[in-house]
């Protein structure tokens, strides 16, 4: 009876524990939710996707396009370099190399990678792209994402792809289908969206970085399509309007981190969507 | 002597299988009866998978597997490094346990091995995928829902898909590694009905753990035991009269 008691007690505190621990995690959550649209709304205006940067005195005028525009072209080049890589090392590591010695090295290299610090990769693209180049450019910038992309795809792939049974490969080779003709026709389409979310995720994430475009793309006050000067991102420039004087700053810096917040979100809620959405 | 093979379709000579330096298949050897169906029976891990997979060369997808001996096939040793698998493997067609659609239309999943072997006219695709789903006695049930994905079909239904999929580039064997032990008894029945619409114009092999279908279908049996080929005859002799003493207690399950 006594020990029954006991066990029972014991129950409720870890329920208790557990309980707490998660209500704090989803509590700070909603909290740093709640203040980027708090204050992130009064900003939000159709000039801060149409108008570039105004000097600060200028209060009310000036948006936030330039970011916007550099942020998206500097991303966009980034998956250009980093999924075809991603994708194609993440077939090799599954298909290829798995149980040999260079395939294991390589997916634990990757492994390792994920977990690098990110400002890390930034100055390591500095003394790649950016000291022998003289001058910070966009494309630095991009590389320094795509090294961020490509373990985390590569990784993700490899997974997506060893979930397929063995035995499907073997129907497709059963019927005299050469193994690139496996892969490409079955293997890569039954595995499609858990690469698909993979690259998705992978991407979300680097739309977030700061640390990797300080030493690469650097910023710039103007709307810039050249990749070989300084290119504006949206992070950046908010992490140079939040620690500015100015107040009106400080608030389009608010309004653009709720901007890329709704990004970000909304990819995740649609990818999930779709996820369980796919017909074949 | 009367159990000797009247055609014979393949001629396994002295076949041993290693897995590395494992020996699974201990120097074989047997004839399969054209258009007949031969069941291989034994315990598990006797070898009867892996004899089945040398037919294909099912091995060569794994690093360290080793042929010794012969498989004749149309005159050629299919076991010779110069064999092409594209057409061996058109020739010999194979069903697996489980089973495997493609993630494509139930259309996509028959036209496949057509497709692979350059067949891009319209109507002659469309002719034998017709062809290919009516052999294998399904076509009344998919006939109007062609274009959908055939992830959606039942389980017997898909492993009847998988069978006209192997049938659609017409090949003169196909192996069957336990096609109905992931199935329920009514599509197990249908399969084995389908097996027998398909004797008499196809040699079949298959290997089967349940002892009431290697005797319900096959016409002659082959009994494995730790990677040797104890005794093969006519199914009803060596279901009630067969040589080998072992024979007898593995098939009336005194052992196994």
């Amino acid at each position: 009876m006594n020990y029954r008691f006991l066990r029972k007690i014991k129950g409720y505190i870890m329920l208790t524990l557990s309980a707490l621990a998660a209500v704090i995690g989803v509590m700070l959550l909603f909290a740093i939710l709640y203040k980027v649209i708090q204050t992130g709304m009064a900003g939000l205006n159709l000039a801060l996707f149409t108008e570039d940067e105004a000097p600060a005195f200028m209060v009310g005028e000036g948006g936030m396009r330039h970011a916007f525009v550099g942020q998206i072209v500097l991303t966009l080049a980034a998956s250009i370099i980093g999924i075809p890589v991603g994708i194609f090392g993440g077939i090799y590591l599954s298909e290829y190399g798995s149980g040999s010695k260079l395939g294991r090295f390589i997916s634990s290299l990757a492994d390792v990678s994920v977990s690098i610090p990110t400002i890390i990769i930034g100055t390591f693209i500095y003394s790649l792209l950016v000291k022998p180049l003289g001058g910070f450019n966009g494309w630095a910038g991009s590389a320094a994402l795509a090294v961020i992309l490509i373990p985390v795809i590569m990784r993700t792939t490899e997974e997506s792809l060893k979930l397929i049974p063995w035995q499907l490969r073997e129907a497709a080779l059963a019927l005299g289908t050469p193994y690139y003709k496996v892969i490409k026709d079955i293997i890569l389409k039954s595995a499609l969206t858990g690469i698909f979310t993979g690259v998705s995720l992978a991407i979300a994430r680097v739309a977030g970085e700061t640390a990797p475009l300080l030493f690469t793309s650097f910023n710039n006050k103007y709307l810039s399509l050249n990749m070989n000067e300084p290119m504006p991102s949206l992070t950046v420039t908010i992490f140079q309007y939040a620690g500015s004087p100015y107040d009106n700053w400080i608030i389009s810096a608010w309004a653009s981190a709720l901007v890329i917040t709704v990004f970000i979100l909304l990819t995740n809620i649609i990818l999930k969507y779709i996820m369980k959405r796919r017909s074949f | 002597m009367e159990n000797q093979v009247i055609e014979k379709e393949i001629e396994v000579n002295n076949l041993s299988f290693y897995y590395g330096d494992k020996l699974a298949v201990k120097n074989v050897t047997l004839d399969i009866e054209k258009n007949k169906i031969t069941a291989l029976i034994g315990p598990s891990g006797c070898g009867k998978t892996t004899l089945l997979r040398c037919f294909n060369r099912m091995h060569d997808l794994y690093k360290g597997n080793r042929y010794e001996g012969s498989i004749m096939f149309k005159n050629i040793n299919i076991l010779d490094k110069s064999v092409d698998m594209t057409n061996l493997r058109a020739e010999i067609g194979m069903v697996f346990q489980k089973p495997t659609p493609f993630p494509m239309s139930i259309f996509d999943n028959i036209a496949y091995g057509l497709r692979l072997r350059g067949i891009k006219n319209k109507t002659e695709l469309q002719d034998r995928v017709e062809n290919a789903l009516k052999k294998a006695a399904i076509w009344n049930e998919v006939s109007d829902r062609l274009s959908t994905s055939a992830m959606g079909l039942s389980g017997g239904q898909q492993q009847r898909l998988s069978i006209a999929r192997t049938l659609a580039p017409e090949p003169d064997v196909i192996l069957f590694d336990e096609p109905t032990s992931a199935l329920d008894p009514i599509s197990t029945k249908k399969i084995e009905e389908l097996m027998q619409e398909l004797r008499g114009n196809i040699t079949m092999l298959i290997v089967t753990h349940n002892m009431q279908q290697a005797a319900r279908i096959s016409d002659r049996t082959a009994f494995m035991y730790m990677g040797e080929l104890i005794e093969d005859g006519p199914t009803d002799i060596m279901f009630t009269n067969p040589e080998k003493q072992m024979t007898e207690e593995y098939i009336t399950g005194k052992f196994g």
